[in-house]
């Protein structure tokens, strides 16, 4: 019987409260006694998918081509503030080959952005806002239709700077003030004011880090096309299910009668979590010419208008006793959310959870601003916040004469600091040790002193993380069992290219005690009907891994059932292996689908949830990275030479793909820290390098040694898995740890991000010039 | 894209007539050409495809190395004569781009390449170069701009091979209407103005065909690229270097900057400080400090100086030990 009961989820370090359904029997957890016997399970497994993907038969949304499909492609406004004044789309729409002009003149006022702006809006915000859609036969003829469009815009007052656009007397973004919500976020508990004064030092810093583009290898779009009264749509999508019912409230469509398919995906990186405009627009364009429709976005495109990482001006207060125990944090932060926000941007996650500390007080102002608007990116506010936290405790340390892993292990927190409850399994010292053994922290001044030589000097540093990551309700998953002894596994959550479809078939052949080959999995699509929650957060595995666990086990369970009476064995004494019937009284095996060339078509269909999370304990993921790098003071090259991460996210599936989670987060947190930057120029209010040669993010060659381990350590308490996710942790101390390091190999810190050649020059220049004015010396 | 036609050029006299026509461009790699294109930044009436003249291939000619200029620069770079008789330009050629752009971008293209300023390629912005009223970089975001110079531009010229072949005193051969005949590669460029706002001499239907490199007998070079990442990045500065001894004596000086100024520049007080004398560490310095002492640094670009500076003073103590190594 389903039962239904109330819980508590946490998604990107926010809580939310959700009724769900459960069903089955709870399992009990995969413990050490089983883990023993795993055949697949903990075991490193090439990619069920990878033989498509190599060959080019993995079909990506911008694969899909469809008979007689037509190309849409958008205008875009060129201001970064301006209202239309005309728009003419006449001349287009007489262009030969063109079949279709959607603009603020034809097409339904459909909300966007929490109602801020419209679909079309005749009020463009930011450079790169959409203006109209062209539909025509071919591409090229969309790039001559769109020329043809006539629009006069009333430039407006503009600000992309986000102190700016606080004064009082700043150009409104919107009507309702730039300060989202009109006030910022605040936290607090304990008694700031009493823990300043409890404190023997105190620290103070401010903070600047940059907007930077997620620059997914697949750019953002849609194919949408209708199959009779169903609207098919292919999206490069986090969220099938998101995007399903955001199209449906748009067209007002009953869900049943819109499907959305995402089959692979060239990266999300949070950008991807709810449909784009460029979705709806391709719905409303099938719709209207009874075609199928292509909206893509290209690289200029997506860098103006799919999302950004906000840049952030984070000040920083830290007071500690003289032992090192942190007595009182304040964190204030500006944070540059563009022209539209559907939720508030926060760089204070890791302030408040990291660290052990009775008394923190923070401000997250989410600021509008004629930009593109942000959306998540990889561990939104935690990769910002860590950078600013972490510096900081290095220069408490400092102030201490303390080892900075000896003052974070000071203030390690045994509860969450939060909600005061225990965690369910946290391996952060077992990363801190292991991690400092492998960069081999004891010797760093050693290693520095050797082999900082003429211009260059040797750094090493090192930061933590905290992360949620523990997934939750609602997610289900159906396990079929064929009839030739094959297993069909069908969820209704998407890979997005982390590597989902192995980690589920090699839970589900585990859980079968089937052979990995004789198991396919099928998602990405929502005609499945079989829910699952969005690719973000970290939370794909440890939400749907469990609900096919408990599929495979029932599906098991009433194999094992029907087997026993086909094969006259009694139940007891029948077990699965391998894909066969095993009777353990004389050892003897058979096949599971001899039992079907008896019974012929019949499909055994096991269905399981996802059940709570725990109520009074926290579910979080850990880990510390420690870099070592080489500065060049005179030419400014800061190379990273090295990396050690070593992360806690419970039990590992497959160590192949987690280990390429954490080479992606860092390689891509490396980027963050060192060379990525939108650039925005204050007085145009235009991004200038919205394009892979002019954004910079790293090549191969900028890649450094990376040695990364985890803490393997199955969370019996977490889920029926132990699992808990990996695909944000890694980014998340990266630029802190590099940062960290840079500042112990120059003898100063950098308060600002990233550290560019241009930027490390440019202040020891400054540097040079006050030691010129007898200003300068001793700082830091 | 407008749409433009497209003629192979059967040989060099044809191509020059077909180039005499409005809104006619060349093109070889296309690696520059198509992406400006592609973001509607130029708009040609017609493509006269070069590659199937026969201005290929690097020749040994006994006093100089003769490259073609639709030669590659991947082939330039793997070619053992260069590596042998030049290894700063194999040197320079292996730092642009990325293996890709270097298989199909050529010699001559490289040298003619249009300015990365990221407000000229910007598709929403017209500026000065565009045929726009103002530079948006004077005041704007200006990081990656001029030190050097005086032009309404302040784009710096993004050719890795054109220091180290000034550097070379390389020739190049150029057909044409405006100029025929073979000029030192440093005077085909020009600093934008006014009248022509170009960064060569070159006029319409006006093709680069060879370049020329003398062989020199006592000779180093040396070619260092500062960049915003390892790989596929133009340079912020480069220094393109080349020293020719006379027993312990500097004879001869090249020395080159990229990444400076709207076109390769040369900085001639540096080479005059070397110029006779024998090389010695505060030489060194003072020959860095010169070829930096005109610099005018804006906004954003203050650090170019101290990395010019830096680059200069590493290259000529690389050649100088390379010498006393060989001694």
């Amino acid at each position: 019987m389903p039962k239904v009961i109330k819980t508590e989820v946490e998604f990107e370090g926010r809580f939310y409260e959700e009724y769900i359904v459960l069903e089955g029997e709870d399992l009990s957890p995969w413990g050490p006694d089983r883990d023993r016997d795993f055949r697949l399970v903990g075991k490193p497994q090439p990619r069920v998918d990878g033989p498509e993907r190599v060959t080019g038969a993995a079909k990506f949304t911008h694969d899909v081509r469809l008979p007689g499909m037509l190309y849409g492609r958008i205008l875009r406004c060129p201001h970064p503030h301006a209202r239309i004044q005309r728009l003419d789309t006449s001349k287009a729409e007489k262009l030969s080959g063109v079949r279709l002009v959607l603009s603020a003149e034809n097409a339904p006022e459909i909300p966007w952005r929490m109602g801020l702006t419209k679909l079309f809006d005749r009020t463009l915000r930011y450079a790169g806002e959409e203006v109209a859609l062209v539909v025509a036969d071919e591409e090229e003829i969309c790039y001559d239709a769109l020329e043809l469009i006539e629009v006069e815009y009333k430039p407006l007052p503009f600000v992309v700077d986000p102190e700016k656009a606080l004064e009082p007397n700043a150009p409104k973004v919107h009507e309702s003030g730039n300060l989202l919500n009109g006030a910022p976020e605040v936290y607090e508990r304990g008694d700031l004011q009493k823990g300043f004064e409890e404190a023997d030092v105190v620290v103070e810093g401010t903070f600047r880090t940059q907007s930077v583009l997620h620059n997914c290898m697949e750019t953002h779009g849609s194919v949408a096309h209708w199959e009779g009264d169903t609207l098919v749509i292919w999206d490069s999508t986090q969220h099938i299910f998101g995007v399903r019912a955001q199209v449906a409230q748009a067209l007002g469509l009953p869900l049943h009668r819109v499907r959305v398919i995402k089959q692979y995906m060239g990266g999300g990186f949070g950008s991807k979590n709810a449909a784009g405009k460029y979705t709806v627009m391709a719905a409303l364009a099938a719709q209207r010419t009874g075609r199928p429709v292509q909206v893509l976005l290209d690289r200029f495109e997506e860098n103006l208008a799919a999302g950004n990482r906000p840049s952030t001006v984070q000040t920083l207060k830290l007071g500690a006793t003289r032992e090192g125990r942190l007595t009182a944090i304040y964190h204030k932060s500006i944070l540059n959310v563009g022209a539209y926000a559907a939720w508030p941007a926060s760089a204070s996650g890791p302030t408040k959870r990291l660290y052990e500390c009775p008394n923190v007080k923070t401000e997250d102002y989410s600021v509008f601003t004629n930009l593109g608007p942000f959306s998540a990116f990889r561990a939104p506010g935690y990769v910002e916040g860590t950078f600013a936290l972490e510096a900081m405790m290095d220069e408490l340390a400092r102030k201490l004469s303390l080892d900075p892993l000896e003052l974070r292990l000071r203030n390690y927190a045994e509860v969450d600091p939060i909600t005061n409850k225990p965690y369910t399994t946290k391996g952060l010292r077992a990363a801190y040790e292991r991690g400092a053994q492998l960069i081999d922290w004891e010797e760093r001044e050693r290693v520095k002193k050797e082999r900082s030589r003429g211009t260059k000097r040797i750094g090493f540093g090192m930061a933590s993380q905290i992360w949620g990551g523990s997934g939750g309700p609602p997610a289900y998953a159906l396990v079929k069992i064929n009839p030739d002894g094959t297993a069909t596994v069908i969820t209704g959550t998407q890979d997005i290219g982390t590597g989902t479809r192995t980690a589920l078939a090699q839970i589900a052949a585990e859980a079968l005690g089937f052979p990995l080959e004789s198991i396919r999995v099928e998602l990405g699509d929502t005609q499945w009907g079989v829910y699952s929650p969005l690719s973000a957060g970290s939370m794909t595995l440890a939400s749907v891994g469990p609900a096919v666990r408990a599929a495979a086990e029932d599906a098991r369970s009433q194999l094992l059932e029907v087997g026993s009476q086909v094969l006259e064995i009694p139940r007891d004494a029948l077990t699965l292996e391998n894909g066969e019937f095993v009777d353990s009284r004389d050892g003897k095996r058979s096949p599971v689908r001899t039992i079907f060339e008896k019974l012929l078509n019949y499909t055994i269909v096991g269905q399981g949830a996802r059940g709570p999370n725990p109520e009074d304990k926290n579910v979080n993921t850990f880990g510390a990275q420690f870099a070592q790098v080489e500065v060049d003071l005179e030419t400014g090259t800061v190379k990273v030479e090295r990396m050690v991460a070593v992360h806690e996210s419970g039990r590992v599936i497959n160590p192949l793909t987690i280990r390429s989670q954490l080479y992606g987060g860092i390689i891509q947190g490396l980027g963050y820290a060192l060379m990525e930057r939108r650039l925005e120029d204050p007085r145009r209010g235009i991004v200038v390098n919205p394009s892979l040669e002019t954004y910079k993010v790293p090549t191969i060659e900028d890649v450094p040694e990376i040695v990364a381990e985890m803490v393997d350590l199955p969370d019996p308490e977490a889920n029926p898995l132990g699992v808990k996710g990996v695909g944000e942790p890694p980014i998340i101390p990266t630029a802190a740890a590099v940062a960290n390091a840079v500042a112990d190999a120059l003898g100063f810190r950098i308060h600002e991000l990233p550290l560019t050649r241009d930027r490390v020059l440019t202040e020891l220049l400054s540097r040079d010039q006050d030691r010129g004015r007898g200003r300068g010396e001793g700082d830091r | 894209m407008k749409r433009f036609r497209h003629a192979d050029a059967p040989d060099l006299e044809t191509a020059i007539v077909l180039l005499r026509e409005e809104g006619a461009e060349a093109i070889a790699g296309g690696t520059d050409l198509l992406t400006e294109m592609k973001a509607g930044i130029r708009a040609p009436e017609l493509l006269v495809n070069l590659k199937s003249l026969e201005f290929k291939g690097i020749r040994d000619e006994g006093d100089a190395l003769a490259i073609g200029a639709l030669t590659t620069l991947s082939e330039l770079e793997a070619h053992p004569l260069v590596k042998e008789r030049f290894p700063m330009l194999a040197q320079a050629a292996s730092l642009a781009a990325t293996p890709q752009l270097r298989n199909v971008g050529t010699v001559g293209g490289n040298l003619l390449q249009r300015v990365r300023c990221w407000y000229y390629r910007h598709p929403h912005v017209k500026c000065w170069l565009k045929g726009g009223e103002e530079c948006y970089a004077e005041e704007g975001l200006n990081h990656r701009h001029a030190i050097f110079g005086t032009s309404p531009c302040i784009a710096v010229h993004p050719s890795d091979l054109a220091p180290a072949l000034i550097a070379l005193d390389a020739e190049v051969r150029v057909v044409g209407p405006e100029v025929d005949g073979w000029l030192p590669l440093e005077e085909i460029y020009c600093l934008p103005d006014e009248n022509h706002r170009e960064r060569t001499v070159l006029g319409r239907g006006d093709l680069l065909t060879e370049v020329r490199v003398p062989y020199r007998g006592n000779s180093r070079g040396v070619f260092l690229k500062a960049m915003e990442r390892a790989a596929w990045s133009f340079a912020l500065v480069s220094v393109a270097a080349r020293l020719d001894f006379d027993g312990n004596r500097v004879r001869e000086v090249r020395i080159v900057l990229g990444g400076v100024a709207g076109k390769p520049w040369r900085v001639r007080d540096a080479e005059t400080l070397l110029q006779g004398q024998a090389p010695t560490e505060e030489l060194v310095a003072k020959a860095a400090e010169a070829a930096v002492a005109g610099a005018r640094p804006r906004e954003h670009n203050a650090y170019k100086i101290p990395l010019a500076r830096s680059l200069v003073r590493r290259a000529l103590l690389e050649l100088f030990e390379l010498r006393s190594r060989r001694d």
